[in-house]
């Protein structure tokens, strides 16, 4: 209706007020000649004249009509250039002098265009601010907002509501989502029988308050996106540096994501400044990767979805973005001034510090650098930034419902399939103070995320339409840790640099704790002729179950110690003894404790004391002494040699009984994502982290299957877990305790007759047992998250 | 209850499934990553090769000291080093017109088959750090990157898929990833990047040891191992829940699962294994481990792998990265090389593949006794044997490095036979004064051998990443016969 009512208005005034009739002079010539590539989504050289603002704002070249000048505008002399690799239109017939000189007089009379106008809708522009959504009514008595907003746009199209998923699938789902681990049999039992209609908000806020297991899992998304890793390129020359110790703290307390984002920007010390930092590459590197320009790129990247990749070496082809935005954005960082490159080649003109929404504000390019960079990081967390808030939330939803509300999630300048959820969530964000884990609970508490996922026959593409959750692969990350979790066989060591010591609970009951003890371990090795090797052996007989039990060891110059098959610990400096709550890894019985030592010369031993609790009994010290036994590799065992009491020899007084205790805390098992990449999460998508990474392919590839069925990696895990769970006496049937462990389901009668052919006999041997483990693993159903 | 009856429809349908066994293995090319759908669509080249195989000389291969001889000063106390371009004499080939160094008699006998190219040129990227160089060569751009740069391998797996689907289509044999020097960096470009990991390498950094990545996990008999897939197969075929899995997902999986252990239990697996080779055999390639390097490469190659990299491995200072000691040690490695490569020539030849199967010589930059880079590089000189006049042998040699003339030699795919492309000067600097050869056009020439286009483009973050920079690599199509 409106551009009717103009037109007819224009109509009326145009004889007097207006030398040129735009609509019907101008507008049919526009449309003839130069519509069709650059009208609607086409912009050909960066091009578009959908609306006045857009012709003026010129193409890739710069600007191709200067108001008020015809002469001066670089239309008019394509238009009537006689050189045909650059007339305008450079197919089709020329345009008559004429319809030239009409397109003249209207630039000389400074275009007019009359307001609402436009030749083609133009490309969807995302919005800036934020905005409240109005929630359409409950159906069904769905009062979630979130299901309220899809509820309502399913009924528009006649969809179904998703139906719920099983409370079984949903704790591992939910399990998985949170912490990155499986539900164990026992959490799986409780909750099925927990009837407690609230059960499942309990459940998550349970997931969500486990600090560190939520940082442990987290830590892979965000490494990924902050491009932070422990090795890659940059490091051999010091040219990057890591925020892992940083990051890691900041998800184990939950750190306002606005704050997050602040100490990233403008870092208040060397902890965060890993990330706009980015990537020193030795030698010479094109214009367009330089740190200043890396620093553009990511930070539009990561915190708005922005793509500055094109428009850091050219003005995009693609979306607004110019040059010189990104090279003021860069501008900002850059310590030294900064020259633009088009396509690597200077053009002599210089970038001035300034952010890309001038709506919000912008940076002093007077100030320093350090001011600069927290005014940038004000600007972009300021609250009337809504690209900042979507840009996260619409990740969080892509990571817990399997596709982003505006998809690929990077791509935050494309149309959202729901505006009004985005929208939504990104303002309910803000108003939760920026909260991860609240935005993480918000979005779980929802029908949407506890329905069942969608069958789909095929990857969805552009035309999605959101008909429940969709089912996703797990991570590399997510692989391994819950292949460590049912085999224990976590590594021992972390390569992030993290803190993951759990403090015991100030309400913690009353328990009988650990008192220092007097260390009376002696020094021990085989008798007999020195070797750089010995094996020391030893059990340990619990009368009652395990309380608590503390280990003290270290070793002149390594050790690696496995208790009932698991190792627990290892070590190559003397100097750092360690100290481990080992009481997870004992039982009621008999414990073997096995220790692979070694010397790399000069002086030898080997030395140990527990400090064990357990039911029933008071706390009492099994210390390293001849009684233990030892042997060269191959050797036969035998009582073994005393160097030294603790504090003879070369080492002193290195054990320290209060230690264990005054750390007053546990570590949980070292999980996957604080570790090294190595060829086998390589290969399952962990990526090389040298650029920001947002999304991992989600198949799984013939080479990744090679490495799943013979890699030397995953074998390795399955032989040590296989002897884990053979030596530990289960108490119920394996297969049984497997499949309630990986798939949260009990064995069905035909898949417990194929384990049979497996498994032959009552107690399956650890050749059995690994092959079993396998079959599980593998399955679909395991590695998919549903 | 309207769901369900949509899944009991879609029973039938997922039957498909179930009889995987007997499911197409065209996996490959299929998933990921689109081509740029901005341009008109590309015409590939008609292909003049089928399979390729890239012998990589890591670290600088001197072209004065190898394929390219230029005047040859023997070692003389207080010989004045600038006098020096060559530490080898120039040896006739089987072709009048070409004359390489000594040390590479086999080599020069099947220079008949093939052509080489003395004007590859590489750009200076300052303070020279191999693996910079390395990335540039095997993936066409200079590192650092926005995405992750596919390799060359990548591409050929990517646009062309596997030769044979049971054949990994890019396979990496002699270079180490782990335990190495600048290693992070390898890995950089060792990759099918944003192709993803499906187009990745297989890597074999020990080519006697190839065989076990296509066998059992150590310490399992076949036996074993395929009772563990067949009960695998009935599992997943009782599984209850199978039907909530969307197809994508659970056929992606089940698909490579299927793939994988047909590698495994297939006879083409017995082309990773070199001691089904005989005696006679070993005797011609096993100079050491690139030998044998070539020599499974052939394997490779005559089951049907599509891109094979064979190195002498790049390991910082070591090999063909003489920073002293330069003549002597390329002496060794020519003894090395010499004799695997031509036999890797003959061999293919006489199995009637070598028209089919381009075979590439090459190295990231050559080396130079005098200059740096480039005459007015900025990068530091790296050798370690600084002198002007000779005293010691270890000074002997081309210790710099130089990337204003670079040796390549291609055979067969379609390459003309006994021809020399470009030229370098006679005297210092020796760089190409004739028909230079950038690395885009190299890899242009490469690619159009393959019947790739080098402006075969791939969609990433909505823009086109290019076969060679931003297209606009040019073949050199004066090598084709």
């Amino acid at each position: 209706m409106k551009p009717f009512i103009i037109l007819a208005i224009t109509l009326f005034l145009l004889p007097s007020l207006q030398a040129v009739d735009f609509v019907h002079e101008v507008m049919p010539i526009l449309k003839e000649h130069c519509a069709e590539c650059h009208t609607g989504n086409k912009k050909k050289g960066g091009l578009a004249i959908n609306t006045r603002a857009e012709l003026l704002a010129g193409g890739e070249n710069g600007a191709v009509a200067v108001s008020g000048d015809s002469a001066k505008s670089h239309m008019i002399m394509l238009i009537t250039s006689n050189d045909d690799s650059e007339w305008m239109p450079p197919k089709g017939p020329r345009l008559p002098p004429e319809k030239i000189a009409i397109l003249k007089k209207w630039i000389d009379a400074d275009l007019p265009w009359d307001p609402g106008i436009t030749l083609a809708k133009s490309a969807w522009e995302p919005p800036l601010k934020p905005r409240s959504v109005a929630l359409p009514p409950a159906l069904k008595g769905r009062e979630h907002p979130i299901d309220r907003i899809l509820d309502a746009d399913l009924a528009k199209r006649g969809q179904p509501l998703p139906a719920p998923t099983s409370d079984a699938a949903l704790l591992r789902r939910v399990t998985l989502d949170t912490i990155g681990l499986l539900p164990t049999p026992e959490d799986l039992n409780q909750y099925l029988h927990d009837l407690d209609s609230g059960k499942f908000t309990k459940k998550i806020d349970t997931l969500l308050s486990n600090d560190i297991a939520y940082a442990d899992h987290w830590l892979t998304t965000w490494n990924d996106l902050l491009r932070n890793d422990y090795t890659g390129t940059g490091f051999i020359t010091q040219g990057r540096t890591q925020i892992t110790t940083w990051l890691y703290q900041a998800l184990r307390e939950n750190k306002p994501y606005d704050q997050f984002v602040r100490e990233l920007i403008a870092p208040p010390d060397k902890e965060s400044a890993g990330f706009i930092n980015g990537i020193k590459w030795r030698g010479d590197v094109n214009a367009s990767q330089t740190t200043d320009i890396q620093f553009a790129q990511n930070i539009s990247q990561v915190f708005l979805g922005i793509n500055m990749k094109c428009a850091s070496c050219h003005d995009s082809f693609i979306d607004r973005w110019k040059l010189a935005e990104a090279y003021n954005l860069a501008a900002i960082f850059a310590e030294q001034p900064l020259e633009l490159n088009r396509c690597d080649k200077p053009i002599g003109v210089m970038a001035t510090p300034k952010w890309i929404f001038p709506e919000l504000g912008d940076v002093d390019a007077k100030l320093p650098k350090t001011e600069r960079l927290q005014q940038l990081a004000s600007l972009m967390t300021h609250p009337e930034n809504g690209r900042f808030t979507r840009t996260v939330v619409n990740r969080i939803w892509e990571r817990l419902m399997g596709r982003g509300i505006v998809h690929p999630v990077d791509a935050m300048d494309t149309r959202p399939w729901n505006e009004d959820l985005l929208d939504y969530l990104a303002v309910h964000f803000a108003e939760d103070g920026y909260d991860l884990r609240k935005l993480i609970r918000f979005v779980m508490s929802s029908h949407a995320y506890q329905s069942k996922t969608v069958i789909l026959a095929k990857e969805p593409g552009e035309d999605y339409a959101y008909s429940g959750p969709i089912a996703r692969r797990m991570s590399a990350e997510q692989f391994i840790d819950t292949i460590w979790q049912i085999t224990g066989t976590n590594p021992t060591k972390a390569e992030a640099q993290a803190n993951r010591i759990i403090a015991p609970s100030q309400d913690a009951l009353p328990e009988p704790t650990l008192k220092p003890a007097v260390i009376n371990a002696q020094w021990i090795w085989h008798e007999g002729e020195v070797g750089k090797k010995t094996q020391i052996r030893k059990t340990i007989d619990l009368q009652g179950e395990p309380k608590t039990i503390l280990m003290l060891a270290t070793c002149d110059n390594a050790f690696v110690m496995k208790i009932n098959g698991a190792n627990v610990a290892e070590s190559k400096d003397w100097q750092k003894p360690v100290y481990r709550d080992v009481t997870q890894h004992f039982k009621k019985g008999a414990n073997s404790i096995v220790v692979d030592a070694e010397m790399f010369g000069g002086a030898n031993g080997f030395i140990c004391q527990f400090s064990i609790l357990e039911q029933g009994g008071a706390q009492r010290e099994v210390a390293t002494s001849k009684d233990w036994e030892a042997r060269p590799p191959g050797g036969t065992w035998a009582l073994s040699r005393e160097i030294s009491p603790h504090g003879g020899g070369p080492w002193g007084k290195i054990l320290d009984p209060e230690a264990p205790i005054l750390s007053q805390g546990t570590i949980p098992p070292v999980r996957a994502a604080l570790v090294q990449n190595d060829f086998l999460m390589r290969s399952l998508g962990r990526p090389h982290r040298d650029q920001v990474v947002t999304t991992r392919p989600g198949g799984l590839t013939t080479l990744q299957a090679i490495d799943l069925a013979n890699g030397d990696i995953l074998a390795n895990y399955l032989k040590t877990g296989a002897q884990n769970l053979t030596n530990r006496s289960l108490d119920k049937d394996l297969g049984q305790w497997l499949y309630l462990y990986a798939f949260s389901r009990p064995l069905t009668a035909p898949e417990q007759s194929i384990l049979n052919e497996v498994a032959t006999g009552d107690l399956p041997n650890s050749v059995q047992v690994e092959d079993l483990l396998w079959l599980v693993f593998m399955q679909p159903e395991f590695q998919i998250i549903r | 209850m309207k769901i369900m009856n949509t899944f009991e429809e879609q029973l039938a349908r997922r039957d498909l499934l179930k009889k995987l066994g007997a499911a197409s293995l065209a996996a490959l090319g299929t998933s990921g990553v689109s081509a740029w759908a901005n341009t008109a669509p590309v015409q590939h080249p008609a292909p003049r090769a089928d399979s390729c195989i890239l012998i990589w000389l890591a670290g600088g291969m001197a072209a004065p000291d190898t394929f390219d001889p230029k005047r040859y000063l023997p070692f003389a106390q207080g010989l004045e080093v600038e006098k020096i371009l060559s530490t080898f004499p120039a040896i006739d080939t089987s072709v009048d017109s070409i004359k390489i160094t000594e040390g590479m008699e086999n080599i020069a006998r099947i220079m008949d088959r093939g052509t080489l190219i003395r004007s590859a040129v590489q750009p200076d990227l300052g303070h020279i750090l191999h693996s910079r160089h390395q990335f540039h060569w095997h993936t066409g751009y200079v590192p650092p990157q926005t995405v992750a740069a596919p390799h060359m391998g990548a591409w050929l797996g990517k646009v062309l898929g596997p030769k044979n689907p049971v054949i990994p289509p890019f396979i990496n044999i002699g270079q180490r990833l782990e335990g190495v020097g600048e290693k992070e960096e390898l890995k950089a470009f060792t990759t099918g990047g944003f192709f993803g990991s499906e187009f990745g390498p297989m890597n074999l950094p020990y080519p006697e040891d190839a065989v076990r990545s296509v066998q059992p996990p150590k310490g399992m008999e076949p036996g074993r191992f395929a009772n563990r897939y067949k009960h695998y197969q009935k599992l997943v075929d009782q599984n209850p829940n199978r039907e909530w899995i969307s197809d994508f997902q659970q056929e992606s999986m089940l698909r490579s699962m299927d793939a994988a252990h047909r590698l495994l239990q297939s006879e083409e697996k017995n082309a990773f294994d070199l001691t089904l080779e005989s005696k006679e055999t070993h005797a011609k390639y096993d100079t050491g481990r690139f030998g044998r390097g070539c020599l499974l490469a052939r394997r490779l190659v005559e089951a049907g792998a599509r891109f094979v990299e064979v190195t002498t491995e790049y390991v910082p200072f070591v090999h063909w990265d003489t920073h002293e000691n330069g003549h002597t040690t390329v002496q060794k490695l020519k003894s090395e090389i010499d004799q695997p490569i031509a036999q890797l020539i003959l061999d293919l030849e006489a199995r009637g593949l070598l028209d089919r199967t381009l075979v590439i010589i090459a190295s990231e930059f050559s080396r130079d006794m005098m200059i740096e880079g480039v005459p007015g590089s900025n990068a530091k000189d790296q050798s370690r044997a600084k002198t002007d006049k000779l005293s010691e042998m270890k000074h002997y040699g081309l210790h710099r490095h130089f990337t204003g003339g670079t040796s390549v030699a291609m055979f067969g795919g379609g390459v003309k036979k006994g021809f020399l492309y470009g030229k370098t000067a006679d005297e210092r600097p020796l760089v190409a004064v004739e028909n230079p050869v950038s690395i885009g056009d190299l890899h242009a020439t490469i690619y159009t051998a393959m019947g790739i286009s080098p402006k075969t483009a791939y969609d990433i973050e909505k823009r086109p990443f290019y076969a060679t920079e931003d297209g606009l690599g040019k073949p050199v199509m004066d090598i084709f016969a």
